[in-house]
């Protein structure tokens, strides 16, 4: 992945959890990754194209996604969630279009023209991504309410 | 063909484990691809690697600076810059031919490093190209030399040329001067030297000494000692430098544990290595010409000696391990340079995150680039970068080589010490990898030690003075 598109992903993705979990956010150290890789248990995933082809996934437990959900929607003055309903699902689609539109709104400042897809979430147990062929860069965050991964593959079209 | 043959015979007889059959199949291919320069001290042929000289030259009225050894003959100056001179015959203790007052002396100028140094010999001969893995391990019967001088020996029509290692010789004096020798290593010496008084000191009769049956099983458990620690070096090096130890890197490996032996006996030390920073200081002279800085005009030239003459409209190039990206931008200012009207693509990665972030926004001071590159480079507020038709060229990618990797076809891969850092099967898949992405007239490039390719597959460049190969 092309080293400019790798600081507006972290930056959006500090900025954005910082702002709606209004509380403490250590990003871990980054890595690459290119095997299939176990889900945790609600995945968002954002496709991307335009020069480029690849997609945005954040990845996490129904725990996290639960209490970043809540955190979100406590934020709104909205009612908490104790289960993944709906409106935790939506906020997990929300959260992540939020970091993907703010990182591809830096790289358009950059020049880089990307166009987003429509947000998809999955969740269930025991899933597996298996997306060989491609190499992702993982951007591991640790929030209060536990790790949220951001695993970004973007290449050139050649 | 007799000769050949009884070469051949003290082949196997001096080295006894080099390789299995494979290897030495290749063995008896006449490739060229080592070349040095030969010259002649106190009567006998000796060679230096060319790479290693600068130039051929000769050396008159030059300066005595007072204080230093005898060895030293003064200083010069080589069109405009200050070197010193070394007279290598009073090095080593051989008879100096006196010559007529004023006459130039002939030397070469060589290359340590940054370094240049002038060595004075008795006559330069000529260049003489060798296939590299005939050169056999030094040996002490090789010449009035101390062995820890020689990095090895050939043979080449009929004349035996004893190989210096100039890093020895000229690197580290100090050291060198003050270290104490081994009882081991002086033995040795003592003994051959005495074995030699017999045979007389004509240097091409030297190969046709035989050692007594006893000194040939004393060889003999020589070399199982040397296979076992050479391969606890080799076991030692992944853990210690992540470097891999294989095929393509063997060559080099072999010559250099051969110096590292003698630098260490010559130490009073053991073989292997203590630390990790012991194994670093092992791989130093591994890395290639211009690592991690920008290539300078000499490299360029050899660089642009293997190009093609044209390519296509649109040149690509891959260049994974680009670390900071030096090699990249040097790669991007040549071919600009050799190709003006070629649109230039060039893919460059590293799986250090830190070091290639730093790629795209690399600066740096005007004077310290040659003027080579001063074409392709704008001013910044304080400091210059390279203009937007070098920058548009490369993309730096955060990448891991082993992974997929998505680059299209490429007319140039430069993976120079990038293979040897790989684990050997990953080594393997890479190299097939560079096989399948490279173009039918496509050139790879490897480090300056990383020789050993699959000679079926891959051919190297005639008289490239880089690592340079087409596939077959």
């Amino acid at each position: 992945m092309r080293v400019e598109y790798i600081n507006p992903f972290v930056e959006a993705a500090y900025g954005i959890l910082k702002e709606v979990t209004r509380g403490e956010v250590k990003r871990g150290e980054l890595y690459l990754k290119s095997t299939s890789m176990p889900v945790l248990g609600v995945a968002a995933i954002i496709g991307l194209a335009g020069d480029v082809e690849g997609r945005v996934l954040l990845d996490m437990t129904k725990d996290t996604a639960v209490k970043v959900a809540s955190a979100m929607l406590d934020g709104m003055e909205v009612e908490p969630i104790t289960q993944l309903n709906e409106m935790g699902k939506a906020s997990i689609t929300e959260l992540a279009n939020m970091i993907t539109g703010q990182a591809v709104t830096k790289l358009h400042n950059l020049g880089f023209k990307f166009d987003l897809t429509p947000p998809a979430i999955f969740t269930g147990d025991n899933m597996e991504i298996a997306d060989t062929g491609v190499e992702a860069l993982i951007v591991p965050m640790e929030l209060e309410q536990g790790k949220i991964e951001i695993n970004v593959a973007i290449r050139e079209r050649n | 063909m007799s000769s050949r043959a009884e070469a051949a015979r003290q082949n196997r007889l001096r080295v006894p484990h080099r390789g299995g059959g494979n290897r030495q199949q290749n063995e008896e291919l006449e490739t060229i691809d080592y070349k040095m320069v030969t010259f002649s001290l106190g009567g006998k042929d000796y060679a230096v690697d060319i790479l290693k000289v600068k130039e051929i030259a000769k050396f008159a009225g030059f300066t005595f600076v007072p204080n230093t050894p005898p060895y030293v003959a003064g200083v010069f100056n080589l069109r405009g810059e200050i070197i010193s001179i070394i007279d290598l015959r009073i090095k080593f203790g051989l008879p100096v031919e006196q010559r007529p007052d004023r006459e130039a002396e002939c030397g070469l100028i060589l290359r340590l490093n940054d370094m240049m140094i002038g060595v004075i010999v008795d006559s330069v001969d000529r260049v003489v190209g060798i296939n590299s893995a005939r050169i056999q391990p030094p040996h002490p019967i090789f010449g009035d030399i101390n062995i820890k001088y020689i990095s090895g020996a050939v043979e080449k029509n009929d004349r035996l040329y004893i190989i210096l290692d100039v890093e020895r010789i000229l690197g580290r004096e100090s050291e060198q001067t003050e270290a104490p020798r081994s009882e081991r290593t002086e033995g040795r010496v003592g003994a051959l030297a005495e074995a030699m008084a017999g045979s007389g000191p004509a240097p091409a009769g030297a190969k046709k000494v035989q050692p007594g049956a006893a000194g040939a099983a004393e060889i003999e458990s020589g070399q199982d000692q040397y296979e076992l620690d050479l391969s606890f070096i080799k076991e030692a090096l992944p853990s210690y430098a992540q470097f891999y130890p294989s095929a393509i890197n063997d060559h080099w490996l072999r010559a250099r544990y051969d110096q590292w032996r003698r630098e260490r006996a010559a130490a009073n030390r053991e073989a292997q290595f203590a630390s990790p920073d012991e194994a670093h200081e092992f791989l130093k002279p591994f890395y290639s010409q211009d690592t991690g800085r920008f290539w300078c005009p000499e490299l360029i030239e050899l660089f642009r000696a293997v190009l093609p003459e044209r390519l296509r409209n649109t040149v690509t190039v891959w260049n994974p391990g680009a670390g900071k990206g030096y090699e990249s931008y040097s790669l991007a200012c040549v071919l600009k340079k050799s190709y003006p009207d070629s649109t230039l693509k060039i893919w460059a990665s590293d799986n250090d995150l830190l070091s290639i972030s730093t790629a795209p926004n690399l600066v740096f001071r005007k004077e310290d680039l040659p003027d080579f590159y001063h074409d392709f480079i704008v001013a910044g507020t304080n400091r210059h970068s390279f203009a937007g038709m070098i920058k548009d060229s490369i993309f730096f990618e955060y990448h891991d080589i082993t992974h997929p990797n998505a680059v299209p076809e490429m007319d140039i891969i430069v993976a120079r010490d990038v293979l040897s850092y790989l684990r050997a099967e990953q080594q393997a898949s890479v190299l097939q990898e560079f096989y399948d992405k490279l173009l039918e007239h496509g050139l790879l490039i490897l480090g300056d030690n990383e020789t050993g390719l699959d000679e079926a597959r891959w051919q190297r460049v005639d008289g490239a003075r880089i690592t340079a190969f087409r596939k077959r």
